[in-house]
């Protein structure tokens, strides 16, 4: 269970708070969905979600960070990074730059835990193949598309066994047919149980995968729900985010006030 | 190192023949590593000669002149023996090159102790090489979809170069925040050692070999000095 | 800088400079008396430092800078006569046995140095937090570009470019400014190493590995004169502000210029000829000597009007920097270049080197003359291209690297 609690954060030499206030939970199996215009606040819950902030972006930070009850204060970057792993929305700058293949690409993490040899191989191996990105692996990462690299980035974090998965804009650089390759493999591990802090401007992806959703504005929390009701909440438009395609297509259906049967009919189909 | 060691034209000659050649011919890479090594070696090659040929201070016998310019054949002498003994060492370093991808020697190193950090950086550089070069192309192709010109002589090319180095170096510096975070939440900052993958085949005939050869050294060293060589 | 840093280092070089001049008065010789007298000026801005603030940092760092200075004073007198004329090769005039020991009793020197400064450090604290503040993951990274950096120019300038200058430092400086000397050493050291071995052709540079040392020592500097803040961005300057920058600019890079000319004749026994005579040389030789010379004007004039236009001050400190890094880099280098490739290196500088060995210099002295001709013009060149990186870099960025704090603009007071 990963739970932010009354967290307020400056970056360095800020007097405005990134945010203010800020307390949210994510427990095992939940994916939550942040949502905001630009500048709202995401990337840096995304941060301070994975510890990154302040350890390593330096800043100060009240409030608390507590993993399963536990404050992380005391806890360096290398400890947090067994139990949160993070994506950004470029896929180019998470990869290490060092790695030939795919394979040792995803096997950075582990290897830099000092895992065991046969653990490294098993953990790499799980990656791949939860990913379905076996045949990638003695590719050249660099050379690989950006779906592609955000798949490779994601599954280099898998291998190192995180509690929680926070992605930050993880398709916002990406083509469609990158974004459907993250978002359908984001659906399976949502499937399978994991729990994901998801940051997004495409709420019909959020609207696909999510248990809960916030709103952010100005570093505030300002909606929070399960994610039907807060997508289709219309205070959204007023906070600069475009609801997703199927809230819209209801909400024109029903002013079109066609009869009841065709709106059950959409919604159905929605599903 | 031991060509340097050794005076003279015959030494170096006999050396590239036995340290380089023939290992060469062993892996069947002969060809390339003579036509890899003379490339580099040319440019290197050609200013050694043109200086000392024609600005070899002690020159007395002259070959030829072109104008006020004299060759002598002190200076092709001296030539010729700073170029063999460049051309060991280029040759040696080219076998080596052409046997041992860069990834390799890195982390063979990093499994005899140095540092994990330090292999990194000496991976990340050899990787930013070729990337840079392909920003650097895209940049390119970017500003030729939008009309400037980039073929055309020296003088117009290196001027296009220009506006070029600034978004190419800019842009690999913004990086380095990002991939900062990405590598820390990747246990970068763990202390200690980390596991490594990869295992080179090591005979025990290549480790007695490699012995045999830093033994051999502080001698030929000795030898040179007191004039025996 | 603050009013009473600058006094501090005020007092240094005060007392450095009187010393200086009294010891040489008394008989001494000229590069003795100087070398004397930086080292005192820097042991005195330490302890001064010590006693008004407490920090034990700069009196280490000067202790290991006596310890360096020792070690190769030492290293000298124990290898004999450098200008030793039987040890001169009578056919090249090139002194081999000089060059390769150089370089060794400079790697020495250096290691004893740090080894004494950290070693102290240790001892003191039970820790190496200098040493360790330098290297974060920003700076590992950062030392991955400015090798890759290095590398690239480099190899342009050298092969595709037959001008006189370098440039192969930029990512040196640039590490060691914004993360420390042993930092921006590392970055240099690494990087040269890396260059003649590692890296794949076409941008492998095999005789990269034999300057390593050198490029340490500009990391070094670098570092250093981060630390000190050289490299602070200081606008909108009062016009005598910038004429005392200038005129102070001036007199420094000429002094430091003759200075060490002389001390390179003293210590080598040899003449620096800078104006051979037209009669003995090739006009072609004599044209490209003077457009470096005309290159090292250039640039000068090219600060002056930074100072000028933008009112920045810095432009001084960036000549001053510059100069001092690249006189230090050349005395490295030269005896180097000359020992182990005859002061060829397939690069633009081998036309300067031809032109000087037409006059009738040996070797050494050659690869010397060129070496304080572009050695300085490079790192002019390079410490202004560094600025102009900083300055294009955001704040926050800068801010997030060890020494970041010393390369933003001060606050308004």
């Amino acid at each position: 269970m990963l739970s932010l609690q009354r967290v307020t954060y400056h970056y360095a030499g800020s007097r405005a708070p990134s945010l203010h206030d800020v307390s949210l939970e994510l427990g095992a199996g939940e994916v939550l969905g942040v949502v905001g215009a630009s500048e709202a606040g995401k990337t840096t819950l995304c941060l301070v979600a994975s510890g990154l902030a302040p350890r390593t972006v330096g800043g100060t930070l009240r409030g608390q960070l507590l993993l399963d009850g536990t404050d992380t204060v005391a806890l360096p970057m290398h400890r947090l990074a067994e139990r949160i792993g993070i994506v950004f929305a470029n896929p180019a700058n998470g990869l290490s730059g060092v790695a030939g293949t795919v394979y040792e690409e995803i096997a950075f993490g582990p290897m830099n835990l000092g895992l065991p040899r046969e653990e490294v191989i098993a953990r790499t191996e799980e990656s791949l193949s939860t990913l379905g990105i076996s045949g990638l692996a003695e590719r050249d990462p660099s050379r690989l598309s950006g779906g592609q690299q955000q798949l490779v980035a994601i599954g280099g974090l898998l291998a190192m066994r995180p509690a929680h998965l926070v992605l930050d804009e993880p398709t916002a650089q990406l083509d469609p047919v990158g974004t459907r390759l993250v978002a359908d493999a984001l659906a399976r591990l949502a499937a399978g149980g994991a729990s994901i802090l998801l940051t997004e401007h495409k709420t019909d992806l959020l609207a696909a995968i999510c248990t809960r959703v916030i709103a952010l504005e100005g570093g505030r929390v300002v909606l929070a729900g399960a994610a039907a009701e807060v997508l289709a909440d219309p205070r959204l438009a007023d906070l600069g985010v475009a609801a997703p395609a199927s809230v819209r297509l209801l909400s024109a259906v029903r002013e079109a006030a066609l009869p009841a049967s065709v709106l059950d009919r959409v919604q159905a189909a929605l599903r | 190192m031991l060509a340097v060691a050794l005076g003279g034209l015959a030494g170096p000659a006999v050396l590239v023949g036995i340290a380089v050649l023939l290992p060469a011919l062993a892996g069947r890479i002969l060809g390339r590593l003579l036509r890899t090594s003379l490339l580099l070696t040319m440019p290197i090659a050609i200013s050694v000669l043109v200086v000392n040929l024609f600005f070899y201070p002690a020159g007395q016998q002259i070959l030829f002149s072109v104008g006020p310019i004299r060759g002598t054949a002190e200076g092709l002498a001296f030539a010729l023996e700073t170029l063999a003994r460049i051309g060991a060492i280029s040759g040696a370093i080219t076998l080596f090159y052409l046997t041992t991808t860069p990834s390799e020697l890195v982390l063979d190193l990093e499994r005899r102790g140095v540092s994990p950090r330090i292999a990194f950086v000496a991976l990340a550089s050899v990787q930013t090489v070729p990337a840079m070069v392909d920003r650097a192309a895209t940049i390119t192709a970017a500003q030729r979809a939008r009309g400037l010109d980039t073929e055309g002589s020296l003088w117009r090319r290196l001027r296009g170069v220009l506006p070029l180095a600034g978004p190419v170096l800019l842009g690999s510096i913004a990086q380095v925040e990002e991939r900062t975070m990405a590598l820390e939440s990747r246990a970068f900052t763990r202390p200690g050692r980390r596991t490594l993958l990869w295992h080179p085949p090591d005979s025990t005939l290549q480790r007695v070999a490699r012995w045999v050869l830093v033994a051999l050294l502080p001698g030929l060293f000795v030898a040179r000095a007191s004039g025996w060589l | 800088m603050d009013t009473a840093r600058g006094t501090r280092a005020g007092i240094g070089f005060a007392v450095g400079a009187v010393l200086g001049v009294v010891l040489f008065a008394s008989g001494q010789a000229w590069p003795l008396a100087a070398a004397v007298g930086a080292i005192a000026a820097d042991l005195v801005y330490a302890l001064l430092d010590r006693m008004q603030t407490g920090s034990w940092g700069s009196l280490r760092v000067a202790i290991g800078l006596v310890a360096f200075a020792v070690a190769t004073y030492v290293g000298i007198i124990a290898f004999g006569n450098f200008g030793d004329p039987n040890a001169v090769d009578p056919n090249t005039f090139a002194n081999t046995k000089a060059a390769n020991s150089w370089a060794l009793i400079l790697t020495v020197a250096m290691v004893i140095g740090a080894v004494v400064t950290f070693g102290l450090e240790l001892l003191q604290t039970g820790r190496l937090d200098s040493l360790a503040r330098q290297f974060t993951t920003r700076t590992y990274l950062l030392m991955a570009v400015g090798i890759g950096v290095n590398v690239i120019l480099g190899q342009t300038v050298a092969s595709a470019l037959k001008i006189p200058i370098y440039l192969d430092s930029i990512g040196t400086i640039l590490v060691g400014v914004l993360c420390g000397p042993i930092a921006g050493a590392l970055t240099g050291g690494l990087g040269n190493v890396l260059w003649s071995y590692v890296i794949p052709p076409p941008f492998q540079y095999q005789p990269a590995a034999a300057f390593a040392i050198t490029a340490v020592a500009i990391g070094v500097i670098a570092g250093f004169a981060g630390r000190a803040g050289f490299l602070r961005p200081r606008p909108n300057r009062s016009t005598g502000e910038l004429l005392v920058g200038g005129g102070v600019t001036v007199g420094l890079v000429g002094g430091l210029g003759w200075a060490a000319s002389v001390a390179y004749t003293r210590i080598f026994e040899t003449d620096i000829n800078l104006f051979p005579d037209p009669a003995k040389v090739d006009t072609l030789f004599l044209v490209l000597g003077y457009l470096a010379l005309g290159l090292v004007a250039l640039a000068v004039v090219g600060l002056f009007a930074l100072l000028l236009v933008r009112r920045d001050l810095t432009a001084a400190y960036v000549v001053v920097a510059g100069v001092f890094t690249g006189i230090v880099a050349a005395l490295i280098s030269a005896p180097i270049a000359a020992g182990v490739f005859g002061g060829v290196t397939a690069s633009g500088t081998d036309f300067l080197v031809a032109a000087f060995r037409q006059a009738g210099l040996d070797v050494q002295a050659a690869t010397t003359g060129q070496g304080l001709i572009s050695d300085p013009i490079d790192k002019v060149t390079t410490f202004f291209t560094v600025y102009l990186i900083l300055g294009a870099l955001a704040n926050r960025f800068k801010a997030r690297f060890p020494q970041g704090e010393q390369v933003l603009e001060e606050a308004s007071a």
